[in-house]
């Protein structure tokens, strides 16, 4: 595989005329698929417009459609594609600004309804919190706390592109970290976000789409479902059970 | 094959296959819903009487139909064992392992049960031997 085909999408300000664009990459060792957007910016057309910052999977800016699933284009590798022929193209679900740009806005406007920030009213306690490592959500936030906002399990979720009020998987996961946390105290608030009928975990339909999608791996899925059985017990998040190494949810 | 038609196949024969399970659920569900009104249509035959019913019952014994039969059987299945599966998940159970639920329980144990009964259907009432 010394050359590979790419078949990128291309649009103009504000996602108008869409249309595919085909490129010849010449592959090297290692190459992901930024290297070769960036080939193909530097060599063959540099008006291509795309997205990236940190480069190494850690700040979520590079995802994209590629081969028709959500990754992040800097941890993509071609020689892991194995496939001749690479379709890179938008997120599905988001507004195209232009070629392989997206705006998150909508990913952050539901992003922004779970109250993201960490709530605490005794914050200037001198009491160290203790968080038990082997507690509920001393285990939780280890897997699920690494989310990067990148958008891929937005984009991938089935529920979001039909239904605009839905939360997302992010929103959710962050909102169970929080309402798992023993420090914070905007339960109400986020309770009644994720309870929501028309847009809260009650959409989920467990497609386990977002966790396929997630670079870092975060069974999302898993969250929802958490919150889902945690709403079916009263008093559960109000309690804070999880400073305690107790049962789970 | 297209390149798109393999992108498909390798997108959702392992890592999206929640969603395939998801899409599967669904149609089969429809598909039983349409039975659910052919049965109650069937079962309403009898209040016309004895004759009416007999005459309904004489167009199922026919091997096109016999072939619907065993159809069904594979949705009622299908349907029923993926059902299993995603009760287990909301209740937190085989959540890591949904992938292998579905195609090793779902589909399968559910294809050995369907052979079970599909098989003598079709030896014995389509076949007749």
């Amino acid at each position: 595989m010394n050359s590979v085909f790419f078949k990128v999408s291309r649009s103009a300000p504000g996602g108008a005329s869409k249309h595919v664009q085909s490129f010849r990459v010449a592959i090297q060792e290692r190459m992901t698929v930024l290297d070769a957007l960036f080939a193909i910016q530097r060599e063959q057309d540099p008006s291509l417009a795309f997205r990236y910052s940190c480069r190494v999977a850690m700040c979520g800016t590079c995802a994209m459609y590629i081969n028709r699933i959500p990754r992040l284009a800097c941890k993509t590798g071609i020689e892991n594609l194995a496939s001749e022929t690479i379709t890179v193209e938008p997120l599905p679900h988001l507004p195209v600004l232009k070629d392989l740009i997206v705006s998150l806005e909508p990913f952050f406007a539901q992003w922004k309804r779970v109250r993201p920030a960490f709530h605490f009213s005794g914050r200037n306690s001198q009491e160290l919190a203790r968080i038990p490592p082997a507690s509920e959500f001393g285990r939780q936030a280890r897997e699920k706390r690494d989310c990067i906002t990148c958008g891929a399990c937005f984009s991938a979720c089935g529920v979001t592109g039909t239904n605009r009020r839905y939360l997302g998987p992010a929103a959710i996961n962050k909102a169970y970290l929080r309402l798992m946390d023993p420090r914070d105290d905007a339960v109400e608030e986020r309770l009644r976000v994720v309870n929501d009928e028309l847009g809260g975990i009650w959409r989920c339909h467990t497609q386990f789409n977002c966790v396929a999608a997630c670079p870092k791996g975060i069974d999302l899925t898993d969250s929802i479902a958490r919150v889902k059985r945690a709403m079916l017990r009263p008093g559960r998040f109000r309690e804070k059970l999880s400073e305690t190494s107790g049962p789970e949810v | 094959m297209k390149n798109s038609a393999r992108l498909l196949v390798r997108k959702y024969s392992w890592q999206y296959s929640g969603m395939l399970a998801w899409l599967i659920q669904r149609v089969s569900g429809l598909l039983l819903l349409f039975y659910l009104f052919l049965h109650v249509l069937t079962i309403n035959k009898l209040s016309q009487g004895p004759t009416a019913f007999d005459q309904a019952m004489s167009l199922f014994q026919r091997p096109a139909f016999k072939l619907l039969e065993i159809a069904l059987l594979g949705t009622v299945v299908l349907h029923a064992l993926n059902g299993i599966r995603i009760t287990l998940i909301d209740l937190g159970v085989g959540h890591e392992k949904q992938r292998q639920l579905f195609w090793l329980l779902a589909l399968g144990i559910g294809g050995l049960i369907f052979l079970a009964g599909a098989i003598p259907i079709f030896l014995f009432s389509i076949l007749r031997i």
